[in-house]
């Protein structure tokens, strides 16, 4: 378990990074240059030897990618904050609660004080955490390339299937802006796996609307490890009508899973372990709005 | 002839066997300063082996060439270039040939090539091993050794495999037979005295050990001897091995045993690479060290379990078991140096702790083409466990009785102990359960954990349904042939204790140096255990089958008790009295007749037999002591689980565990403890979580710890142990094995509590319990508001 031959670079600035990465794809076209942010994903695919890059360009030196910043509506996070911080910064938790909770939920907190966000966005896997919880709250990614400069990526449209994104080799993650929880908003997040600390074999994250009546003015959810990527299920013409109960939950998580093809060995099974993880996010959600509601009124 | 209560503390003039005394070996395991095999590595050259891509495949050839002009590589080398005497590692146990004409016992010699060159048996095998400068070097060469495989059908069902049609995996033999065995015994039983008969088929996954620490081999020439440092609990039969395979004197090769991780069984074996590594050392002349990475462990190093079982059981209108039936398989994967020992623990196991008067067993262990196996904790027990408990579970279902009411009414009891069972153990011996009361320890379990738990624990998991299981079992403990005990009195007053029971973390520094302080009569201060090294000790066997406190235990008393006596001679010489006046006190002797009283130190007497001392003629004190037990000692235990099962995923969780445990004297019980508790531990990995698994042409799947799930602390609820000791008469300690009391009750227990949290509605009969049928039945319940 020892990595091949790579070369190592380690980059001071943005700017530089983006010149390593643009310099060894200009350089040569087969030579194959990755980032190394956490490691977390990269080194171990690496001392497999599943993963071989020729050359890595390490950018965990570049604090002002640690850096977050709080606009009025959306919170701007660097492709390096670490799922620890979004696990236990108050102040992001306050307006990232989701991002939080769906933080809280990677691996084990050796590997969150390592793993950022960037790293897991970019990693893409159906399974992980993060990029649904981007989904979801319909977050804006940044990149960057020395050659084509910058560029935004709507989260939708990130993930193109498993471990493959829509960034070109040269383009390096830079940030992320997540529109953050409104009033009258609650979330939810729930994940089933064999462990805690394992990846999900199941799991939902989701946004829910109340009105100060009670009733539901809109949802925006979705799915982890049900398809090549994460997955947006929610159908916006699906209305709830009235003041939901538990049976609402349970018919909607129903209505929304029954079309799931999972890529597992008893799709079966996961579709029910996703059809169960999304109606409790939901009701979650639901409850936690409707408790904000309360303590505000 | 209960054992005498346990102590915490040791007071002055109290012997130390039966106090928690904290284990001395626990500073310097737990703040970093332990040595383990790799942190001897320094200055040696990497040994890494290639293998097998292929389950089962001819080698058409092998080019090293273009990987021996890769940088740092100092050699390639194929089976071909090991002068070997033998290419292969001989089993390491035979039965007895009264057990053998008893059973039926067969089975042939197995001629696993230590590095195949013409034929490869499963994934994972090591074909090549190469020495190079450092291991990141060697893994680069690794891929420019050019292999050509022409693949062969890979045969992975145990059935399969013994098919009248199947062609052998191995070309010596004719067929797939790894071992069969067949026990009978008791009156037919009339057809009218049954009420109920169920039959079942029951699968044990294959699990394995997976210890913290995988395997790894140091060796270094010396002249003419060769050094092994190796990860085993084994020293004295890798030296065995070795020996064999190379034809080289038992004299020119040393075992040696630093800190091990963990063994449970994996360790209690001899591997190719502790072959490989000394024969290129004394090839190359280099210092060289192998480590083994988690994936080779998880393809190379022996796996366990992985039994059919199917069962027939009949119980008369009260539940009383009748006659009880199984014909069961072992798939062993390419090979398995103890077979014997699993094929025989499982037959004799399945008698388990009850009257059972009739009994039909047939068992047959196949060669397949997975990875080799060995004892892993417990060996055939656990399986057996889960057969006849699975069993008893369903016969109370259809009886409408409970499992607790069940096994009541069929354990022995005080009255029915010592029981003989009509057949003898594996070292020839009747077997006599020489047990006290085995439905005490029903009765204590359930004070420990009362099926009333389940309604508390349902109200504060109202996501979960919760079920209540018990399972009990037996174990034979205390294996023979042997075990060695060395007691030395060192130059400055203290004592050195070795033995060919070699820690693989448990406690043997601790345990051993009680022993030996009470048979010296001595301050524990006074002893040091040494790790085992076969040049401390010349004879031994090792750590395994629940062994070592009961053979190396007694073997050590014995020799502390001689050096005492010897010594007390010594010292009345020295004094000048008569050695009745000579007491012994905890830091040396004392002596006085009335009028004048004298002392002497341990120091003093290590002076007198040093070199110029008054007594250097007698030579050092200095005593090896082998302890040959008459027969095994019976262990036997009761368990109880409280588990939920989730209402949306059918995923379980043990939320409360109790076990009962009726061992012998604990020489320290927190020791005890422990062990039971980690037993449980790897039982409910066992039970829910692990598993080796394979493609359909016999690629292993389970190849990282995120496809082989170990049990995390979150997965392990507390576990209460209760302890019912009974002194055993087998040895001077009166000791009985508990190294794997705690692991052979746990998937039978788990089980029926699963069971019972779905009101019957599914029947678990594998390991590890799938979860998809539990979530329909969860569901089934919720819907129908049960
Ligand atoms: C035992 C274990 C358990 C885990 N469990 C989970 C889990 O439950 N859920 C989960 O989501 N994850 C889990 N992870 C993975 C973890 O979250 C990783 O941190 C994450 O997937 C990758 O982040 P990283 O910073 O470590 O990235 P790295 O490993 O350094 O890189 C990952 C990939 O992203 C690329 N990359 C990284 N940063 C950038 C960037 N800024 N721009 C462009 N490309 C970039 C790299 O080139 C590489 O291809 C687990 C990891 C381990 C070791």
């Amino acid at each position: 378990m020892k990595p091949a031959p790579f070369a190592y670079l380690r980059a001071r600035s943005v700017a530089e990074a983006l010149e390593m990465l643009g310099a060894s794809a200009h350089r040569d076209a087969d030579a194959h240059t990755k980032v190394l942010a956490g490691g977390q994903s990269l080194l171990t695919l690496m001392n497999l030897r599943l993963a071989r890059p020729d050359q890595l360009v390490d950018i965990g030196g570049l604090m002002e990618l640690s850096r977050t910043f709080e606009d009025t509506d959306s919170v701007v996070l660097g492709a390096l904050v670490r799922h620890r911080t979004l696990e236990t910064d108050p102040k992001l938790g306050k307006r990232l609660p989701l991002v939080a909770a769906a933080a809280g939920q990677i691996g084990h907190v050796a590997i969150r004080n390592r793993g950022t966000l960037g790293g897991s966005l970019s990693h893409a896997d159906p399974a992980a955490e993060l990029p649904l919880a981007m989904l979801v709250h319909e977050a804006v990614i940044h990149v960057e390339s020395a050659t084509s400069g910058r560029r935004t990526i709507r989260a939708e449209d990130f993930v193109e299937s498993i471990f493959t994104t829509t960034m070109q080799a040269d383009e390096l993650l830079t940030w992320v802006t997540v529109p953050s929880a409104r009033p009258g908003q609650g979330w939810g997040f729930v994940e089933f796996a064999p462990r805690i600390g394992d990846y999900a074999q199941a799991g939902a994250a989701c946004l829910v609307t109340v009105a100060p009546d009670g009733s539901v003015a809109a949802i925006r959810a979705g799915l982890l490890a049900a398809a090549d990527r994460p997955l947006v299920v929610s159908e916006p013409g699906d209305e709830v009508s009235g003041i939901p109960t538990h049976e609402t939950w349970e018919r909607l998580a129903a209505h929304w899973t029954r079309n799931l093809e999972p890529l597992t060995d008893d799709p079966d099974h996961t579709r029910h372990l996703c059809r169960a993880a999304l109606s409790q996010a939901l009701a979650d959600a639901y409850r936690r709005a409707r408790t904000d509601q309360e303590e505000a009124a | 002839m209960s054992a005498p209560p346990p102590r915490v503390t040791h007071g002055p003039g109290e012997p130390y066997v039966g106090t928690s005394v904290p284990r001395v070996e626990d500073q310097r395991l737990l703040d970093g300063r332990g040595r383990f095999l790799a942190d001897l590595a320094a200055g040696a050259l990497s040994v890494v082996f290639l293998r097998s891509t292929e389950a089962h495949a001819v080698i058409e050839s092998i080019d090293t060439t273009r990987a021996t002009d890769m940088p740092g590589v100092v050699g390639v080398y194929t089976g071909n270039d090991l002068p070997l005497a033998r290419d292969y590692i001989g089993s390491l146990h035979t039965p007895d040939p009264g057990f053998v004409a008893a059973t039926g016992f067969r089975m042939p010699e197995q001629r696993l090539a230590i590095l195949p060159v013409d034929r490869v048996h499963y994934v994972g095998q090591p074909v090549v091993a190469l020495v190079a400068s450092d291991r990141y070097l060697g893994e680069d060469a690794l891929e420019a050794v050019d292999i050509t495989y022409r693949p062969l059908p890979a045969v992975l069902d145990p059935s399969a495999s013994l098919a009248p049609d199947a062609a052998p995996i191995h070309p010596h033999l004719p067929d797939n037979e790894a071992g069969r065995i067949e026990v009978e015994f008791g009156d037919d039983v009339a057809a009218d005295a049954v009420a109920v008969t169920v039959e079942g088929t029951y699968r044990i996954g294959r699990h394995g050990a997976v210890p913290l620490e995988g395997r790894g081999v140091l060796a270094r020439v010396d002249g003419q001897r060769v050094s092994v440092w190796t990860s085993t609990q084994i020293p004295h039969l890798v030296r065995q091995g070795i020996c064999e395979a190379t034809g080289w004197s038992v004299d020119a090769v040393r075992v040696v045993v630093p800190d091990v991780g963990g063994g449970f069984g994996t360790k209690a074996n001899v591997y190719a690479e502790e072959v490989v590594v000394p024969v290129l050392a004394r090839l190359t002349g280099h210092d060289l060290v192998w480590v083994e990475d988690r994936q080779e462990h998880l393809v190379g190093s022996a796996q366990g379990r992985d039994q059919v079982h199917r069962t027939r059981l009949s119980v008369d209108r009260e539940g009383r078991v009748l006659r009880w039936e199984d014909d069961f398989l072992l798939d062993i994967g390419a090979g398995g140096l103890w077979v014997a020992g699993v094929v025989a623990n499982t037959a004799i196991h399945l008698l388990g702790p009850y009257r059972i008067p009739r009994v039909r067993l047939r068992g047959r262990a196949a060669f397949t083409n997975k990875t080799i196996t060995a004892q892993y904790r417990g060996a055939g027990r656990p399986e057996a466990c889960f057969a006849l408990e699975r069993s008893l579970d369903d016969a109370a279902g259809r009886l409408g009785i409970t499992p607790v009411e069940i096994r009541r009414r069929n354990l022995l009891t005080a009255a029915d102990l010592p029981y003989a069972q009509p057949l003898p153990y594996r070292d020839g011996v009747p077997i006599v359960y020489d047990g006290g009361d085995y439905l005490r320890c029903l009765d204590s379990v359930l004070e420990l954990l009362p099926a009333e738990t389940v309604e508390r624990l349902a109200a504060e998991h109202p996501d979960l349904t919760i079920g209540h299981g018990v399972g009990c079992y037996i174990e034979a403990t205390g294996r023979g042939s042997f075990e060695s005990g060395r007691v030395r009195l060192t130059s400055t007053g203290g004592f050195e204790v070795a033995s060919g029971a070699a820690s693989a973390g448990q406690a043997h520094e601790t345990v051993f140096a009680q022993v030996a302080a009470d048979g010296l009569g001595c301050s524990l201060e006074l002893v040091t255990v040494r790790r085992s090294d076969t040049d401390l000790v010349r004879h031994g066997v090792g750590t395994f089958a629940s062994r070592s406190a009961v053979l190396a235990g007694s073997a050590i008393r014995r020799a502390a008790e001689q050096l005492l006596d010897q010594a007390t001679g010594r010292a009345a010489q020295l004094l000048g009295v008569s050695p009745d006046l000579v007491k012994s006190t905890a830091s040396g002797f004392a002596a006085a007749d009335g009028s004048s009283e004298w002392e002497i130190s341990w120091a003093d007497l290590a002076t007198a037999c040093a070199p110029g001392g008054a007594q250097e003629q007698l030579g050092p004190l200095d005593v090896v002591e082998y302890f040959h037990p008459e027969t095994v000692t019976w262990t036997m235990g009761a368990h109880a689980a409280v588990v939920g099962v989730h209402r949306g995923t059918g995923a379980v969780s043990v939320l409360s565990y109790a076990v009962a445990h009726e061992g012998g004297v604990e020489i320290n019980p927190q020791v005890v403890e422990g062990q039971v508790i980690g037993g449980v531990a790897q039982g409910i990995g066992g039970a829910l979580l692990e598993q080796f698994r394979y493609s359909p042409t016999g690629q292993p799947t389970s190849t990282t710890l995120a496809e082989y799930l170990l049990p995390g602390t979150c997965d392990v609820p507390d576990v209460q142990v209760r302890h019912l000791g009974v002194a055993t008469p087998c040895n001077p300690l009166g000791v009985r094995g508990a190294g794997e009391s705690g692991t052979i009750a746990v998937s039978a227990t788990v089980a029926g509590a699963v069971e019972d949290a779905l009101h019957g509605l599914v029947r678990v009969s594998e390991t590890p319990i799938r979860t998809g049928p539990l979530r329909a039945a969860a569901e089934q319940i919720r819907r129908e508001g049960q």
